[in-house]
């Protein structure tokens, strides 16, 4: 009965769903994390992208002007993050920290104070970006049910996963912003303006993961609600580790959240303890972050270094060698 | 965040005596703490202000606003204890993460912690009946010891594979709270009670409340408040007087160096979030046995953050902590008035003390002052 469902369209059209937002904020964080900022305000750009598409989008009636709004409300949070750490100097994490609580805060205040309703915009009616109609084609196996029909976000998402896969590996940007990663000085000295592109780097995420945050709000469901991220971002940036920093292994993981997260609603409705199979996605970050975490360690140890310099090293001398 | 013991001192002109050198050092030492604490009021005040013009630009009555958010704590016996029950909560909470921090550990599975300390607390508590005294104490150590586990586990992923304790420690958080909503729905909750809750615990595990002492409401309010001046002067112990708060701190402040000098990561890194874990659970059973009087599906949204704000706002010191806490939860507890009697929401208060976390990381106030002083310096052609 599991496996009928597990490979059932639904469940698989399902999966790409789930993991439109992660994948989104995933690719976000991975440009960030490249370019050596660490970055966590993924959460809170996607919660902020998400109010403000779900308000503007709801005033206005129209879902495109949302989706502008929640790209600027996640581009905002970056901006703040690249202020305070680049300007300041203040630890990314701390900001990090202090952003997610900010939004948090403040979206509820301001869902509350507009439209006197803590829990969500819902009063303002359902608010819906498009989805692609499938058309003739809707008739063919896979093809029609699973891959079309889709929330048009999703297909955004795939695409930005290719461009970041491209950008990062031929473009100039990208190859820079890796080059900044590694090494600020000697990017600084080869005169790369690497407070530029961190800039660049930190506006870019809050943009991706403030369009994830439009997919919650105007395609996964039809308002904002109160929190509604519930821990997605954190979920990007496990999968931008697993993933090992490489745009196809992070798309990769962030697929496969999206697969458990899938799962776990479907098991959910099999009658299995639903607090237990929601605990699935996050075992498997656990359990693929300590493999990974292990393998670099044990390549490092070899003393090939195939992987490169990462960001941010493993602390010497926590490794038992 | 560290490097909040050694401020810059300027190092002694040759031929000046040591007395001299020593005096100007202490003096030195004075005028960076009057300048932090003055900084850490104007960013306050910087952060109020900004709240005050939110409240203003939604169309809100600020003015009354913020008279109920920083009166109404005191307005009623009730609200007063449960400032009380915040402060304590917090400061444990606040008390745990700092010693991960000083050693330069992101751990931020505090909110895991504390739901696993308070099952703990609830299942012996409800397990084991026990003399007064024992009862109380040994579900709390239980609390300790259960939240030192799962402490361990992100600790243990970071010293032997170089895991991101970051990203371990919030997964982890999520699977114990749905770990614990599991056993308390199976398990602990009675047949045919209407809410998800375990039963209450007997009358020897429940620690005396300020209400059963004097008779007056205050709220749930209870002794577990001694807690706080003793857990901070401990944590303060263990961080200057012993070895291992020794390598911590040098952990964190360089760990290069920390592993040079000889000292091993490996050690400091699960040790202290062992501490941590431990800490952490004794906040759970805080609000099993003092505050609930048994186990609640949902203890407290996001107390795990809190306490990590907390510790920021103190920079880690865990002597300022208890007052870190104490003004956040004051703040708090205000809010919540101020949304009963105005309907103005009480997320400002988060909004608020967000900004002080930013600002303070920012160092924002604190590089304003310093140029003004060396600018103050250059004047009087001082180098």
């Amino acid at each position: 009965m599991i496996w009928d469902a597990l490979f059932s369209t639904l469940f698989l059209a399902a999966v790409l769903r789930v993991a439109t937002p992660l994948l989104l904020a995933a690719m976000g964080g991975l440009i960030s994390e490249t370019a050596g900022v660490p970055n966590i305000t993924l959460e809170g750009s996607m919660l902020s992208g998400a109010c403000a598409g779900a308000l503007v989008g709801g005033f206005t009636g129209n879902p495109w002007l949302g989706l502008i709004a929640a790209i600027v409300g996640g581009a905002i949070i970056g901006i703040l993050l690249g202020v305070l750490h680049l300007e300041f100097g203040a630890d990314p994490i701390i900001v990090g920290i202090g952003l997610n609580l900010l939004v948090a805060g403040f979206t509820t205040f301001i869902v509350f104070s507009l439209l006197g309703d803590k829990s969500g915009t819902s009063s303002l009616g359902r608010n819906l970006l498009p989805t692609i109609e499938p058309g003739p084609l809707a008739g063919i196996p896979f093809l029609g049910d699973v891959l079309l029909g889709q929330h048009i976000l999703t297909y955004v998402a795939f695409l930005v996963w290719a461009a970041v896969a491209l950008l990062l590996a031929r473009a100039t940007f990208g190859v820079h912003l890796r080059a900044i990663g590694q090494n600020p000085l000697a990017a600084a000295t080869a005169g790369i303006s690497v407070k530029r592109l961190q800039y660049a780097a930190v506006i870019i995420c809050g943009s991706l993961a403030g369009t994830a945050g439009a997919f919650l709000s105007m395609g996964y469901v039809s308002s904002f609600i109160r929190d509604m991220t519930a821990g997605r971002g954190f979920i990007a940036l496990a999968a931008i580790f697993l993933g090992g920093m490489r745009p196809l292994g992070v798309g990769f993981a962030a697929l496969a959240f999206g697969f458990f997260e899938a799962l776990s609603i479907r098991l959910g409705n099999l009658d299995v303890p639903s607090q237990l199979v929601q605990t699935i996605p996050y075992i498997a970050t656990l359990i693929g972050l300590g493999l990974f975490a292990w393998r670099e360690t044990t390549r490092r140890r070899r003393g090939s270094g195939a992987t490169g310099q990462r960001r941010r090293p493993v602390t010497p001398g926590a490794d038992p060698a | 965040m560290t490097a909040t013991e050694s401020a810059a001192v300027a190092p002694p002109v040759p031929g000046d005596d040591r007395e001299a050198a020593r005096a100007r050092v202490h003096r030195q030492r004075r005028s960076d703490l009057v300048a932090a604490f003055v900084a850490m009021i104007v960013t306050i005040v910087i952060a109020l202000a900004i709240g005050f013009v939110i409240l203003l630009i939604v169309g809100k009555d600020a003015v009354a606003a913020y008279e109920w958010l920083l009166t109404g704590p005191f307005s009623r016996t009730t609200r007063i204890g449960r400032v009380l029950i915040d402060t304590t909560t917090l400061t444990i909470l606040g008390l745990s993460v700092a010693i991960p921090f000083r050693a330069g550990l992101m751990s931020l599975g505090a909110e895991g912690q504390l739901y696993m300390g308070a099952l703990t607390a609830a299942v012996v508590g409800l397990a084991f009946p026990l003399p007064p005294g024992l009862g109380i104490l040994v579900p709390a150590l239980a609390a300790m010891v259960a939240g030192a586990i799962v402490g361990f586990v992100p600790g243990w992923m970071k010293a032997q594979f170089g895991a991101n304790e970051l990203v371990s420690s919030l997964m982890l958080n999520t699977v114990l709270v749905r770990i614990y909503g599991y056993i308390l729905t199976e398990y602990l909750t009675e047949e045919g009670s209407t809410s998800v809750a375990s039963a209450y615990l007997p009358n020897e595990s429940l620690i005396p409340t300020f209400t059963q002492l004097t008779g007056v409401s205050f709220d749930q309010a209870n002794l577990a408040v001694v807690l706080v001046p003793i857990l901070a002067v401990a944590v303060w112990l263990i961080l200057q007087r012993t070895s291992l708060g020794y390598e911590v701190r040098m952990t964190g402040s360089n760990r290069l160096f920390a592993a040079y000098g000889g000292i091993s990561s490996r050690r400091v890194i699960i040790l202290s979030f062992i501490i941590s874990g431990a800490i952490a659970g004794i906040a759970g059973a805080h609000l099993v046995q003092g505050v609930n009087g048994r186990a609640l599906l949902t203890l407290s949204v996001g107390t795990g953050f809190t306490g990590i704000m907390i510790a920021i706002l103190a920079r880690n010191n865990p002597i300022v902590i208890p007052f870190a806490a104490f003004f956040y939860s004051y703040l708090k507890i205000g809010g919540d008035v101020m949304e009963q009697e105005l309907s103005v929401g009480t997320e400002i208060v988060n909004v608020i003390l967000a900004l002080i976390v930013l600002l303070v990381t920012s160092q924002f106030v604190m590089s304003l002052v310093k140029r003004r002083r060396l600018s103050r310096l250059e004047a009087k052609g001082q180098p």
